[in-house]
């Protein structure tokens, strides 16, 4: 959905006039107290001894689930991160042996207990978990990490904090946990932690896709929503309407059905829903290069011609081919921004709208519920844009969950009438605003107006940055000066992206994605 | 595991035959030459979305091919930002698909020391903070890492000048604690911690060249410390002599561990005629340098910052592909001591979050100018738009986040559209 360019560009202006703010904390004093946990935890206590991690910890399973391929397959990624430096791979025989007369190593097994032997995925899978890292103790001779869960998506979530607490150090080359012994109990706050991603204003390689899915499971984000098709290109795969990709940028900006499938097992593997959108009426001028019957006229592409019932057999097998596709129960229909002056402006659109004495309101509304009960019939909750609740909210199918993104008190109005809710407010969670300053992001609570605790529990969460307010409790984050408690972590999760070879920005500055302001540590920038 | 030595024969002879023969061919005289063909393969295939397979149009391929350069370089800097392990790890995946194979290190300067360095190491101690930083093991597995792929790594340690960093571990380094740079020229412990990391250097480093810098250097600080300014009595040298006695000290020691060194220019501009002759001086401040060193028959590699100086963004990428080596030097035997070119990625303003926006797509107009024949190259670098917007939009394919080619260096896209024309 576009938004604001004029604003953007006289913010782009002013704010590339300002300098850069730096950081209250000098980067001594990051590194005295690692480690660092982004988002934080929920509950958790810790101690003062510092213990050294084998590297080739072994990986011990117990429970149902334990022997799921997931668990192993992330098990494989996480040592791979943990253990990046080249010591360990023996260099020269003479230095390993060196090494290993030298060092004797306090954590010598990982073990894994997940209770539940299901793989599904969906909203509102446990995401629990316990980590408990500790030396020799009462109830083991060996050394050992543990983390237990009840499903695997749990055992995930574990590792990724288990992988945090793991820090190389650089004098005895050894990796090391400190402030140990850890005992942590962790659950996310909300069920629904999202990133959207829109693949028709610009195409994205599918290696960009699966980088971006990678990242978003070292900060716990748990639904990506992808933005498929709009205005400016149609790049999926439908085989029940072949041509619609003919609305590609390109012949090879495009996915293919295997592309889409590889996507949802990738993020699967970690823990990670794809919610598909197909954004209708507006937003879907794409369609018609393939099919020019779904533009009410040639010189009037936008919204999709409301009148035919053609328009609605393509709906019906565009979701047809997604739906052997995308297994996550909601689907997301769009539904904003429709201008509908086209219908009013074209003959047989007029003649149709006139004859079933209907506004360009009520056509709008018939669309929206219309393409709404084509989802349901095919076994899947929709969830719409808020324009959908703010025109017609008493008509839409009681199932819908709303996300809001426009007006800031929309969840608060949904919930009210009973709807699920999704915040996505644009004035702070809107990544494409690189005005916005991470402070104002993180302090943007979905919750805020909401004191029913049977509404709140319908607000399921959000989507796009601010995922430590989505995991961590509200205290946590909420307390106390965030240049203090939130910053400096928030500078070593920033490098821990980098170390872990993803560019992210540097934190202190006015406006996002700009370069460095000068050479400088990463954690004091 | 087999040793890259510069100067190899990198060329290949590639057939891709029509549909006659169900294979195609690959020969060359070195493993090198292979990898150069096995990329220029990986660009023939494409996939057809159709038809769901890879295919190989406009066959039959009869590909003959050699670089032009046998010296084709990127420079990154991780003194002035820390570049973790998998982001070098992908810049040198991406130089793979240019066909580039020297990452120019310039590991230390003035704001960090982060490499360790075993015979003195408390040097390291300069690095931003205990975790930025290099184990010597790190860049042993960084050399291997390139080195599999085809890629010298030039180790740099910039001398005399653009060097504080190294007194955070050893203050006695520094002329005075209020005075820290240039390196102490008047004591022999300078030299001999140069002596302890060349040492070091040459465990890891087994490119022939190291570079030894000697650019930029303000030698104030040496007249202006009571102690030095004695020294410089008593050997009777100005300022400008005892910068000269440094670098020609250090090249000393460089040579002793089996080296051959590379100098920023203006060693050349101050005392060319005093360098070890087999020094290779390395273009970069001014225009002209290349003739005046070849004339005096001198090695030289190119990095002209008006056009191959990638942390200027306001350079486009037109002007990277224009940078022509041989354009003031028409003599063949004068040419013959160019060995090829550099483009430099300092870092002063760029870090993890944007070096390979930086770096791409401008780089790879510079690898064609050092890898294609003259004949083959385009006087005006429009028209080779087409072809190098189709490889930038490749290199994201391939998860390298190059940037667009239209309005200079790493910008956003201005709105939406194809990779193709953006």
């Amino acid at each position: 959905m576009a938004l604001n360019p004029p604003l953007l560009h006289t913010l782009l202006i002013l704010l590339s006039l300002s300098t850069t703010i730096t950081s209250s904390l000098p980067s001594q004093s990051l590194q005295d107290s690692p480690p660092y946990l982004w988002p934080l935890p929920a509950k958790f206590s810790s101690g003062d001894e510092t213990l050294s991690v084998d590297p080739s910890l072994s990986l011990t399973v117990a429970g149902n689930g334990g022997g799921s391929p997931i668990v192993r397959a992330a098990f494989d990624r996480y040592m791979g991160m943990i253990f990046k430096h080249a010591y360990n791979r023996a260099s020269s025989l003479l230095t390993r042996i060196r090494f290993l007369s030298m060092v004797e190593y306090d954590i010598t097994s990982l073990k894994i207990i997940v209770h539940s032997d299901s793989e599904e995925l969906q909203l509102g899978v446990d995401e629990s978990y316990t980590l408990m890292v500790s030396k020799n103790n009462e109830l083991s001779i060996v050394g050992a990490a543990t983390i237990e869960a009840n499903t695997v998506y749990g055992a995930l979530r574990g590792l990724e904090t288990f992988s945090q607490l793991c820090a190389f150090d650089y004098l005895t080359k050894s990796v090391q946990i400190y402030k140990a012994p850890w005992f942590i109990q962790d659950k996310p706050r909300f069920q629904y932690r999202g990133l959207l991603i829109d693949t028709s204003r610009h195409f994205l390689p599918v290696d960009v896709i699966k980088q971006i899915i990678e990242s978003m499971s070292f900060a716990k984000l748990n639904v990506l929503h992808w933005h498929i098709v709009d205005e400016q290109s149609f790049p999926f795969e439908t085989p029940t309407y072949p041509n619609l990709w003919k609305g590609a940028y390109s012949r090879w900006e495009r996915y293919t059905v295997e592309d889409a499938s590889e996507i949802v097992r990738f993020a699967k593997m970690r823990g990670i829903n794809v919610m598909a959108e197909l954004d209708v009426p507006g937003h879907a001028e794409s369609w018609g290069t393939g099919y020019p019957d779904l533009w009410p006229s040639p010189s009037c592409r936008e919204p999709l011609d409301v009148t035919k019932n053609f328009t609605f057999d393509v709906i019906s097998g565009i979701l047809a081919d997604m739906r052997k596709i995308f297994p996550f129960e909601f689907f997301h229909l769009g539904g904003d921004e429709v201008n509908t002056d086209c219908w009013k402006n074209t003959t047989h659109v007029k003649e149709w709208l006139q004859g079933r004495n209907f506004t360009s309101k009520d056509a709008y509304k018939y669309f929206v519920l219309r393409s709404q009960q084509i989802a349901i019939s095919k076994n899947w909750t929709p969830v719409n844009w808020e324009e959908t609740f703010s025109s017609f909210g008493k008509d839409l199918d009681p199932r819908t969950v709303v996300q809001n993104w426009l007006v800031s008190d929309i969840c608060q109005k949904a919930v009210a009438k009973g709807f699920r809710c999704i915040f996505s407010n644009q004035g702070y969670w809107y990544l494409d605003h690189l005005d916005v300053p991470w402070d104002q992001v993180y302090n943007t609570e979905p919750l805020n107006g909401i004191h029913d605790p049977s509404q709140q529990k319908l607000v399921i969460g959000g989507e796009v940055c601010m995922w430590e307010r989505m995991w961590s409790t509200r205290e946590a984050v909420s307390k106390g000066n965030i240049t203090l408690t939130a910053l400096p972590r928030l500078h070593y999760f920033r490098c821990l992206l980098n170390n872990r070879g993803v560019p992210a920005a540097p934190v202190d500055n006015w406006y996002a994605r700009r370069p460095p302001s000068g050479p400088g540590s990463c954690y004091a920038q | 595991m087999v040793q890259l030595e510069y100067g190899a024969d990198e060329s290949y002879k590639l057939v891709v035959p029509s549909r006659e023969k169900p294979y195609a061919q690959l020969e060359a005289k070195s493993v090198y030459g292979a990898l150069h063909g096995l990329q220029t393969f990986s660009q023939l295939c494409h996939f057809n979305m159709k038809k769901k397979v890879i295919e190989i149009l406009m066959t039959p391929w009869n590909i003959t091919d050699q670089p032009r350069f046998s010296y084709r370089g990127l420079l990154i800097d991780t003194s002035r930002h820390y570049l973790p392990l998998p982001v070098m790890k992908n810049v040198i995946d991406s130089m793979t698909y240019t066909k580039l194979n020297v990452l120019h290190w310039h590991i230390v300067d003035t704001q960090s020391f982060p490499l360790e360095i075993p015979s003195y190491p408390k040097l390291w101690n300069g690095a931003y903070s205990p975790t930025q930083r290099y184990t010597f093991e790190d860049a042993a597995e960084i050399v291997n890492y390139a080195g599999r792929r085809g890629i010298h790594v030039l180790a740099e340690i910039d001398v005399p000048g653009h060097a504080l960093s190294w007194g955070k571990g050893y203050p006695s380094l520094w002329p005075s604690k209020n005075c820290q740079e240039p390196l102490d020229v008047s004591s022999d412990f300078t030299f001999k911690v140069i002596d302890g990391i060349l040492s070091d250097f040459s465990k890891i480093f087994k490119f022939k060249f190291i570079h030894l810098g000697g650019d930029e250097v303000n030698t104030t600080c040496w007249s202006t410390t009571p102690r030095i300014s004695k020294w410089l009595k008593k050997h009777r040298k100005t300022e400008a002599e005892a910068y000269e006695y440094f670098v020609l000290r250090a090249q000393k020691i460089a040579s002793s561990h089996g080296y051959e060194i590379i100098n920023w220019e203006e060693t050349f501009n101050n005392f060319g005629n005093k360098l070890n002759p087999k020094t290779v001086v390395h273009n970069w401040l001014g225009t002209g340098v290349v003739g005046r060193v070849t004339a005096a028959g001198l090695r030289c590699i190119m990095s002209n910052q008006d056009k191959w100086y990638l942390d200027h963004i306001d350079t486009p990428w037109q002007m990277f592909y224009a940078n022509e080596p041989f354009e003031m030097i028409k003599d063949e035997k004068r040419q013959s001591l160019v060995l090829g070119g550099e483009v430099c990625m300092w870092g002063e303003h760029i870090d993890a979050s944007d070096i390979q926006q930086t770096i791409w797509p401008r780089a790879a107009a510079a690898a064609e100018r050092l890898w294609t024949p003259y004949t083959k190259l385009a006087e005006n670098p429009d028209k080779v738009t087409t072809r190098l917007a189709n490889f930038r939009c490749l290199l994201n394919e391939r998860g390298v986040a190059a940037a667009p080619l239209v309005g200079g260096g790493r910008v956003a896209p201005f709105e939406p559209g194809s990779c193709l024309a953006q």
